[in-house]
């Protein structure tokens, strides 16, 4: 994981299929000294043609692409590209598409309508570690990836004991879903900051996980596979 | 219904074949002995043949041919019988005891009598009577009895044919008899008691119903009147030969009359309290007179149960009329017969039919016992239908009930369920007016009114973009947890709070759940905090912003504090900003509370209770 201040640009592509947003969205990567943009599609068959040539160092996806979902495509680009670093591009960063993007390998959201300061901020923020994550959507991975014996346990997918939450884990959360930053976090629970992020690492990796086994539990329990 | 009649016409038919086969069956080893000649004298053997005898005509009741006074009268009956006849011994048989005194002399020879009658129906209820005759006493050729008798007239003693029977061929004519008058008469206590026991049994279980109380009444009087005749041994003789014996013997018509009466689904106070006192002047009378003067009771009395009978008849069949049922037809049946019984009765005490006759009275009891004890069970039947046809009914009703109320409550949700989303489409409008309708409407006025800086349409619009985020997150799942409300804040205004360089304290505990958090709610309590944050950062100057929330005394407190300029008047500058927070605050439930003084900073105390009976605002 190269360390952001002292290292060459951070590469940027994007995929946007609204014009006026991806034309902002460039002008506010190339106005940052830092960071270096790659690419910009405007369609997700672009895309995976482009990422074959060269892999950005983060890349940014709106989830509404008019030829695939931006969720297969951040599927894919988090399975082919592990040291790539997506980021969601969205109006809300309401709590259902987030999660989804979370859980096919995203790594935070970037809002439509952010100064360009701050999506500046937002690449830098998650290169040294991961984007800040919302308190409502830290709730709800704390809802989802139990800490085991928390809750009715028994009529639970295979593997869950691997993805449920150790007890400090569940502390990160906890303190996130409350507004605390990861600063803050990590103060008060005793940690350095680069502990917080790679505890986030892990959970984000968990809960692609969880969401794979609960969609084979899903199929399972539906009949679809055999 | 058929059968009904056909059973009571069987009924009468045996009976008027047992009346009617009384005595004279054509066996030529029976003679039956109607002439002979009659003597008052109370002599104690035989009078001499030329003493005044006067021709007599067997049966000869007394009440007819000797009314008047109780005497003492002797009848001379001659006979042939062949040489071998007269070798054997002989049954001598009445079919009546019909005399207080009765002893037989053949050939001037003493031989039986009623004497060793010891039963008190040999006196109540005429039972025949036989006695056997020794061959000894007999001679071939011509022979002569002479029966001595004491007989009271009044009550319709006297004499009935002497049946004369070779052997023990006068034997069967008795047993008949016998079975007929009074073994019959037995049963039928016997019957009427249990039947008394089984009514009173019942009664006690049904208290409210009473005519199973007159009909254990009716047939306990019944058996009590059937108990004195069992045996001597059982009772006294003052009782069976006094007037209280006749009394029992009357004391069930009141009884029977009033159950006939209630069954028939009538009360008649009037006609019941006749009866009693019916029933009382006779036991009075009855126990005041002699047995010398009683016959006019018994006649009156005779005759008024007949009459009281006919007309319950009467009574009967017009309450019924339109009732085809099978019990009440068995009562009426019932009923007609008893009249017929009675009047029978009525017939042979009146010298009217052969004295010889069988009395027949008693047979209605236990008809009429059935018949009521019939009409009684069918009653019970049709009320058991009744109730089962009620509670089919009800059972009818109550599901139709239900369905309405299902109706009921299925429009009831379904108002409810318009009524919330009626709600939650004012909500989102005043929403929208409050927030985004005004942010827009304020930036486009800007905008047409001159040339606002970049920086300012800018400013705004993020402003427009914060409303419209706030409300959609307004919208996530909180789980009651008030501290990701508080949390959701700070990660909107993060770049805000960032930008202005101010050092946020944050500390927010854990705070117990809140029952009360729905969109609207949560929409409230965001714009108030946001309110707070945004006036402390823009407008206050303020280095530091603390904001810390905790639960206290089952209220959560939430306060946003800072170290700025302060205001002068918190109740006027900026104002209206504050007046709505406040009036927001008041939707939850809750108080705002802002204090601030100049050069003090400033600090805003939101109050909000855990739990809310009806959150509108």
């Amino acid at each position: 994981m190269p360390e952001a201040s002292a290292a060459p640009a951070t590469t940027v592509a994007l995929v946007e299929d609204d014009r006026a947003t991806r034309e902002r969205l460039a002008a506010s990567v190339r106005a940052h000294g830092s960071l270096e943009l790659l690419a910009e599609y405007s369609n997700g068959s672009e895309a995976l043609a482009g990422l074959v040539l060269r892999a950005p160092d983060v890349l940014l996806v709106d989830l509404g692409l008019p030829d695939m979902s931006g969720l297969e495509l951040i599927r894919f680009a988090a399975e082919r590209y592990p040291q790539c670093d997506i980021l969601v591009i969205s109006i809300f960063g309401d709590e259902a598409n987030v999660l989804a993007a979370l859980e096919a390998g995203a790594r935070g959201y970037l809002l439509k309508g952010s100064l360009q300061h701050d999506i500046a901020v937002d690449i830098r923020d998650i290169r040294n570690g991961g984007s800040p994550l919302s308190p409502v959507i830290a709730r709800q991975m704390l809802k989802r990836l139990r800490i085991p014996g928390h809750g009715a346990a028994a009529k639970r997918p295979e593997g869950e004991e691997e993805t449920a939450l150790t007890p400090r884990e569940g502390e990160i959360l906890n303190a996130i879903s409350r507004g605390f930053t990861y600063a803050e976090t990590a103060q008060m629970l005793g940690l350095s900051v680069g502990t917080v992020h790679s505890f986030l690492k892990r959970i984000y990796r968990k809960l692609a996980v969880h969401s794979k086994t609960e969609a084979v539990f899903e199929a399972n329990r539906l009949g679809l596979i055999r | 219904m058929k059968s009904a009649l056909r059973r009571a016409a069987f009924a009468a038919a045996v009976v008027f074949a047992l009346a009617a086969g009384a005595a004279h069956a054509q066996d030529p080893a029976i003679q039956v002995l109607e002439r002979g000649d009659f003597l008052l004298s109370d002599a104690l053997t035989p009078p001499p043949d030329d003493a005044p005898w006067q021709p007599v005509q067997l049966p000869d009741n007394w009440f007819l041919s000797h009314p008047g006074a109780t005497q003492v009268g002797w009848y001379r009956l001659p006979f042939d019988l062949t040489p071998d006849v007269a070798r054997s011994t002989h049954g001598l048989y009445l079919p009546r005891n019909s005399a207080r005194r009765i002893v037989f002399f053949f050939n001037g020879a003493a031989q039986g009598g009623n004497r060793g009658y010891g039963d008190p129906g040999a006196r109540n209820w005429s039972p025949p009577l036989i006695t056997t005759v020794s061959r000894q006493l007999l001679r071939p050729g011509r022979n002569v009895l002479h029966v001595r008798v004491e007989a009271v007239p009044e009550v319709r003693q006297g004499l009935t044919r002497v049946v004369l029977g070779q052997g023990g061929s006068a034997r069967p004519l008795y047993e008949l008899r016998y079975a007929t008058q009074v073994t019959t008469f037995f049963m039928f206590g016997a019957a009427a008691l249990l039947c008394a026991l089984l009514a009173a049994g019942f009664w006690l279980r049904e208290r409210s119903d009473t005519t199973l109380l007159w009909f254990a009444i009716t047939a306990f009087a019944w058996a009590a009147a059937a108990f004195p005749w069992l045996h001597g041994a059982f009772t006294p003789q003052e009782f069976y030969h006094g007037p209280l014996a006749f009394a029992v013997r009357f004391a069930y018509a009141a009884p029977m009359l009033v159950l006939c009466l209630r069954v028939a689904g009538d009360r008649w106070p009037r006609t019941e309290a006749g009866l009693w006192g019916f029933t009382l002047a006779g036991l009075v009378l009855a126990g005041s007179l002699t047995e010398d003067r009683q016959g006019g009771v018994i006649t009156y009395w005779s005759v008024a149960y007949l009459a009281a009978l006919f007309a319950l008849l009467i009574v009967l069949i017009r309450s019924q009329q339109g009732l085809r049922r099978g019990a009440s037809r068995l009562l009426t049946a019932a009923l007609v017969l008893a009249v017929l019984l009675n009047a029978h009765d009525l017939a042979w005490w009146m010298g009217w039919i052969d004295y010889d006759s069988y009395q027949l009275a008693h047979f209605h009891i236990p008809l009429v016992l059935f018949a009521i004890g019939a009409t009684i069970i069918d009653r019970h039947f049709l009320a058991v239908a009744a109730v089962e046809r009620a509670k089919v009914e009800l059972e009818g009703r109550v599901a139709e009930k239900a369905r309405e109320i299902e109706a009921n409550y299925a429009r009831l949700r379904e108002a409810e369920h318009d009524r919330a989303l009626a709600l939650e489409r004012q909500r989102i409008m005043a929403d929208m007016h409050d927030g985004l309708g005004s942010t827009l409407v304020g930036l486009l006025g800007a905008v047409q009114m001159g040339k606002p800086p970049l920086e300012e349409i800018e400013r705004r619009l993020l402003d427009a973009l914060q409303e419209l985020r706030l409300a959609v997150d307004s919208l996530e799942p909180m789980d009651g947890d008030l501290g990701v409300v508080l949390g959701n804040v700070r990660h909107r205004m993060r770049a805000a709070i960032e930008e202005s360089g101010v050092k946020l304290y944050w500390r927010v505990g854990e705070l117990p759940h809140v029952s009360y958090l729905t969109p609207q709610a949560i929409l409230a309590v965001q714009r108030i905090i946001l309110e707070a944050l945004t006036n402390a950062l823009r407008h206050s100057q303020a280095s530091t912003v603390t904001v810390s929330a905790q639960a206290e005394d089952g209220w959560l407190r939430i306060q946003v504090a800072d170290d700025g300029v302060g205001f002068r008047d918190p109740g006027h500058s900026r104002g209206r900003g504050l007046d709505n927070l406040r009036r927001r605050a008041a939707g939850l439930g809750g108080t705002l509370d802002i204090q601030s003084a100049r050069g003090a900073g400033a600090s805003l105390v939101l109050r909000l209770p855990l739990t809310q009976q009806s959150a509108s605002s």
